[in-house]
C-alpha cells in the first residue's frame, strides 16, 4: 500500500531538475519525478530516452550534472553503487549479474557475506548464511530445492527471484528493476510480477523500467514516461490505457486509437 | 633323467645368478639423440661398447638442453632403480652438483661425458677444448704468413668450452707470431657471428684468417666476409665439424674445422663407468680426442 | 534403464581426480613391484613434484578468475638467481630465504597492477611480456652463468628430509612436503571460507555479478596475481635448496607444466571452477606418469605425449560438463 513517508514532502524518493551531460551530449535535461513507500512506479521510455542514464544516477554509477535527489525527505548525494546499496537502493539486472558456478545463498550476500570481520576479510559463517538465505526467501515466498544449488542450475524465473532476493537482502528501500522479465520465459512472468508486488507489501518502492505494457499494466501503480531525455508525461495506471502510453514512448500525447498495436 | 634335471637347475641357477650380475650404467646425456647427431653419435658409442663389454645400458636424456628438473628426475628414478655407475653430460654443472654427490654416497661411481660438472674428483671424458683450438690456431699458422692480421669469434666467453677454445687459439695463434687484432664473443650464435664479423673486417682492411670457437659462428662469419668480396683473402676455421661446415668445406668456403669424437665419449663413458665398477683408478681426465677437418676428410662429416 | 545418482556424479566431479590418482598408483605398483612403492621412489616423486606443485597452486588462484599467469617460469627463476646473489653477497641466511618469496611478490603485483591499471584485455599479454622481462633480468643479474653454493639453512626447506627412522636418515618425509601441505591447506581455507576467496570464485563466474556486489575487482586481481607470486617464490626457495644454485635456465615451460596440472586437476580454464585438492591430484598424475615412464625407461619423449593427451582429455571433460550443465 502506497503510502507517504518521511517528514516533508513525504516522498520516499525525490528527483527535481536532475540533468546529466556527457560532454555536448545532453542525456537528461530537467527530469523530475518522485516515488512513494510501497509504491511500483513504472518507467516508460524509447531507447536513449534516458531512462538507463537516470537510473545509472539514482543507483549511485553516476553523479548528476545538476539538480538535487532526496532521500526520505532529506537531500542525498550517491557518490558510487556501494554507497547507494548501503543507504538502501538496490538494483536487479536484466541479465541478473549472478555468479552461475556459486550457490543461492552465496549470490545472496556476495560482498556482504556475515562472518567475522576481520580488517581486509571476512571469515564466512555459511551455516548462517544459509539460514538467513532460506528465511529471506520463505519471506518472499521463492521456492527453490535448496539453497545450495549453483544458481546456473535454475531456470530463468527462478534466477531472476533470487537477483531479487539479493537486492531485498539488507532492507532496502527502493529496487529499481531493469527490464526483469526481457529474459524470462513467459510462464515464469507471472512468478516474477508476483513477486514485485510481494515487495510493496514490504513497504520497499519499486522502479520499474519495462517496454512491456503487460507487465506495466499488472504491477505498476503510476507510469511516467521520458522521452529525447526530459520528462514527457505521468499518470497513474487508472487514468490511462495501454495505448497512451505507448503513445507516450513515441512522443505522442492523448488517447490515439491510430497507436493500438492492430492498427500502427 | 634326474640327472639331467639337477644340471638343468644348476644352469638355470647361474644363468639367473650371472644375468643378476650384469652391471646396469645409465648413460644420461644433456640432449635427446633423436635429431641432434652429436648425441645420437656419443648413444651409438656407448650402446656399442656396452653390448662389447656384457653391461645393460639404459639411455636417458630431457627433451630439451635446458630441462634441468627433467634430468634430475631421470637420474634420481634411476637410482631408486638400482643403477650401478652414472655416465653424465649434465645440463647445469651446478644445479646437478648435488645429485651427483649423492650418487657418490650411495656408492654409485660417475663419471662425466662431453661437460664438465663441478663436482671434486670426478673425471671428466671430453674434448680437450683447448687442445682442439690449438689444431685449428696450427692450421692457421701453417697456411698464413707470419704476422698476419687474424681475428677470434668467441663462444660464450663465462661457459667454460667458450673460455678453454678462446685461450687455446690466442695461444696457438701467438706462439706462431699471428697478429691478433680482435677477440670478441659472437655467444656461438650465427647470425651475431655475420654482425661481429662485418665490424672487425670495416677496422681491420687486411685481414687473413679467423678462427670462430663454433661451427655456426663461422658460417656467419663467411657471409660477412663474402658481403664484402674477400673470401678469397681471408681463411675462416670453425669447431665441430657439423654436416653444414664439411659441405662448406667441400664448397671451398671454410677452411677447415675441428671435429670432436662424440662416439668415443660414449665408449670410453661406458668403459670407464664400469673400471670404477670394478675399484679401478681412472685419471681425473680423460681425452677423448680432436681432429682436424679439411677438404681431404669432410666428406665423412657430412 | 540408466539411473541418475546425483550422489555419484557430484562425489565423481569433486572426488573422481583422487580415484585416477589412486588407480594410476595401483598400476604402477603392478608394473614396477621393486621400486615403484618404496619410500625411497615415493620420496623422490615428492621431492621432484614440491616446486611444481606450488608452482600450480599460484597458477590454480589466477586461473579461477579466468585469468592465466604465463610468468611463472621465469619469476621463478628471477626469484632463484636473486636469493643466490643475495646469499653470495653473504647476507644473513633468513634475509636471502625472504628474498625468494618477495621477489615473487613483486612481479605478481607488476603483472595485477599492470593488467587492471593499463586496461589490457587478458592477462596473456601481460604476463607475457613479464615471461620476457624476467628471463632477460635473470640472466642480466646473473650474467649468464649459474650461481652455485647456498647457506644450509637457506637450503633447508629443499633438502631436509624428517626421518622414518634412525637407521636410515636417507628416508623420511622431505621438508618440503610439509611447505606443500601448509601451502595448500592455506590456500584451500583462504578460498572457500573467506570472503575474498568467495569472491575470487564471483570474479572468474561473473565479474559483472562482483562489481555489481559492490566488490573492487581491480583490487582482488592485484591481490590474486601478487599470491601467485608469492608461491613463485616460495617454489623458487625449494629448487634453489633442491639443486643448490640459481641457474638462469630454470624454469623454462614451467608455468606449461604449471597450467597442466591445474586444468588435469579440474579447474576451468574459463574460471570460477576447482579445488585446491584436484590441482595436487593433477600434480601428482603428471609427476606419477614421469616417474613410472622413468622406471620403465621409457623415452621422455613418450613422457611428453602422454601429458598432452591426458592435457586434452581433463579439458574435452570439462566442455562435457558445461554442456551438461546448460542443458538443465
Amino acid at each position: 500500500m502506497a503510502e507517504a513517508g518521511g517528514n516533508g514532502s513525504g516522498y520516499l524518493l525525490e528527483a527535481r531538475g536532475i540533468t546529466k551531460y556527457f560532454g555536448a551530449v545532453t542525456a537528461l535535461r530537467d527530469v523530475n519525478f518522485h516515488l512513494l513507500r510501497g509504491e511500483v512506479l513504472g518507467v516508460v521510455g524509447d531507447n536513449g530516452a534516458g531512462k538507463s542514464t537516470l537510473m545509472k544516477i539514482l543507483s549511485g554509477l553516476y553523479q548528476p550534472s545538476s539538480g538535487e535527489l532526496l532521500f526520505e525527505g532529506g537531500p542525498a548525494a550517491f557518490t558510487s553503487p556501494r554507497d547507494a546499496r548501503g543507504k538502501g537502493i538496490e538494483m536487479v539486472y536484466q541479465d541478473f549479474a549472478l555468479a552461475g558456478n556459486m550457490p543461492i545463498y552465496e549470490n545472496i550476500y556476495l560482498g556482504r557475506e556475515p562472518g567475522l570481520r576481520l580488517p581486509g576479510l571476512t571469515i564466512v559463517d555459511r551455516a548462517r548464511s544459509r539460514a538467513m538465505a532460506q528465511a529471506h526467501l520463505d519471506k518472499l515466498k521463492i521456492h527453490v530445492k535448496s539453497v545450495d544449488q549453483n544458481v546456473e542450475d535454475l531456470s530463468g524465473g527462478q534466477r531472476q527471484a533470487v537477483a531479487i532476493a539479493r537486492s531485498t537482502a539488507f532492507d532496502a528501500r527502493i529496487v529499481i528493476m531493469d527490464e526483469p522479465t526481457a529474459a524470462l520465459a513467459i510462464k515464469e512472468v507471472g512468478k516474477v510480477l508476483d513477486l514485485i508486488k510481494g515487495l510493496k507489501d514490504h513497504g520497499v518502492g519499486v522502479i520499474l523500467i519495462s517496454h512491456r505494457m503487460d507487465d506495466i499494466f499488472y504491477v505498476c501503480d503510476r507510469v511516467m514516461a521520458l522521452f529525447q531525455g526530459t520528462n514527457f508525461a505521468e499518470a497513474p495506471l487508472k487514468d490511462t490505457s495501454r495505448n497512451e502510453v505507448i503513445g507516450w514512448i513515441m512522443g505522442a500525447k492523448g488517447h490515439r486509437e491510430a497507436l493500438a498495436h492492430d492498427k500502427v | 633323467m634326474k640327472k639331467h634335471l639337477l644340471v638343468g637347475t644348476i644352469v638355470g641357477i647361474l644363468g639367473v645368478a650371472s644375468a643378476a650380475q650384469a652391471e646396469t650404467i645409465l648413460l644420461n646425456m644433456k640432449g635427446p639423440g633423436a635429431g641432434n647427431p652429436f648425441w645420437a653419435a656419443v648413444e651409438a658409442g656407448a650402446k656399442e661398447k656396452a653390448a662389447e663389454l656384457g653391461v645393460d645400458l639404459v639411455v636417458m636424456s630431457p627433451p630439451q638442453e635446458s630441462d634441468v628438473q627433467a634430468q634430475i628426475a631421470q637420474i634420481e628414478d634411476q637410482l631408486a632403480k638400482g643403477v650401478n655407475a652414472i655416465a653424465l653430460a649434465p645440463t647445469d654443472p651446478n644445479a646437478l652438483a648435488p645429485l651427483v654427490d649423492a650418487a657418490k654416497a650411495k656408492n654409485v661411481p660417475v663419471v662425466f661425458v662431453d661437460t664438465k660438472g663441478i663436482n671434486d674428483g670426478v673425471t671428466f671424458i671430453g674434448t680437450n677444448n683447448e687442445e682442439g683450438a690449438k689444431l685449428a690456431a696450427d692450421h692457421i699458422c701453417n697456411s698464413v704468413e707470419k704476422g698476419s692480421d687474424v681475428a677470434i669469434l668467441q663462444g660464450i666467453i663465462t661457459q667454460s668450452t667458450g673460455q678453454a677454445r678462446a685461450d687455446g687459439s690466442k695461444a696457438g695463434l701467438a706462439a706462431c707470431g699471428m697478429n691478433i687484432v680482435a677477440e670478441q664473443p659472437a655467444d656461438w650464435d650465427r647470425a651475431k657471428a655475420q654482425s661481429v664479423m662485418e665490424n672487425i673486417l670495416t677496422g681491420n682492411p687486411n685481414l687473413k684468417a679467423v678462427f670462430a670457437s663454433n661451427d655456426n659462428m663461422a658460417l656467419g662469419a663467411i657471409e660477412a666476409i663474402k658481403a664484402a668480396g674477400k673470401l678469397e683473402q681471408i681463411m675462416v676455421v670453425g669447431f665441430d665439424a657439423n654436416p653444414d661446415a664439411a659441405t662448406s668445406i667441400l664448397a671451398g668456403e671454410m677452411a677447415a674445422s675441428v671435429a670432436q669424437n662424440p662416439k668415443n665419449m660414449g665408449a670410453l663413458g661406458v668403459e670407464n663407468a664400469l673400471k670404477l665398477l670394478k675399484g679401478e683408478k681412472i685419471d681425473p681426465v680423460i681425452d677423448t680426442g680432436t681432429l682436424l677437418v679439411t677438404k681431404d676428410n669432410a666428406a665423412q662429416y657430412q | 534403464m540408466a539411473m541418475y545418482h546425483p550422489g555419484l556424479a557430484k562425489f565423481l566431479e569433486t572426488y573422481g581426480i583422487v580415484v585416477i590418482v589412486v588407480a594410476m598408483m595401483i598400476g604402477l605398483t603392478i608394473m614396477e613391484p621393486m621400486v615403484f612403492l618404496t619410500p625411497t621412489n615415493l620420496t623422490n616423486i615428492i621431492k621432484q613434484n614440491a616446486s611444481a606443485a606450488l608452482l600450480a597452486l599460484g597458477m590454480f588462484v589466477v586461473v579461477v578468475t579466468a585469468g592465466i599467469d604465463l610468468s611463472v617460469g621465469s619469476v621463478m627463476a628471477l626469484a632463484m638467481i636473486t636469493l643466490a646473489v643475495a646469499n653470495r653477497a653473504e647476507l644473513p641466511w633468513p634475509v636471502v630465504i625472504v628474498v625468494g618469496p618477495l621477489v615473487g611478490i613483486a612481479c605478481g603485483l607488476v603483472n595485477g597492477i599492470g593488467l587492471t591499471w593499463l586496461k589490457l584485455p587478458h592477462p596473456f599479454i601481460m604476463t607475457l611480456g613479464t615471461l620476457n622481462i624476467a628471463r632477460g633480468l635473470s640472466n642480466i643479474v646473473s650474467g649468464g652463468a649459474p650461481i652455485s653454493g647456498l647457506q644450509p639453512e637457506v637450503r633447508f626447506l629443499g633438502t631436509a628430509l624428517i626421518p622414518f627412522s634412525a637407521t636410515d636418515p636417507t628416508i623420511g618425509l622431505p621438508a618440503s612436503a610439509i611447505l606443500v601441505a601448509v601451502s595448500a591447506i592455506g590456500l584451500a581455507y583462504f578460498l572457500h571460507r573467506t570472503s575474498v576467496g568467495r569472491h575470487i570464485y564471483a570474479i572468474g563466474g561473473n565479474p559483472q555479478a562482483a562489481r555489481v556486489s559492490g566488490i573492487s575487482v581491480d583490487r582482488v586481481l592485484v591481490l590474486v596475481y601478487a599470491l601467485c607470486g608469492f608461491f613463485t617464490g616460495l617454489a623458487a626457495l625449494l629448487l634453489a635448496g633442491r639443486t643448490n644454485s640459481g641457474f638462469p635456465n630454470a624454469g623454462i615451460g614451467a608455468e606449461l607444466d604449471a597450467i597442466a596440472a591445474v586444468i588435469i586437476g579440474g579447474a576451468s580454464f574459463f574460471g570460477g571452477r576447482g579445488t585446491v585438492l584436484g590441482v595436487l591430484a593433477g600434480v601428482l598424475i603428471i609427476g606419477l606418469l614421469r616417474n613410472g615412464l622413468n622406471l620403465l625407461d621409457v623415452a621422455v619423449f613418450w613422457q611428453q605425449i602422454l601429458i598432452g593427451l591426458v592435457i586434452i582429455a581433463a579439458v574435452y571433460m570439462d566442455v562435457l560438463r558445461r554442456r551438461a550443465a546448460v542443458r538443465t
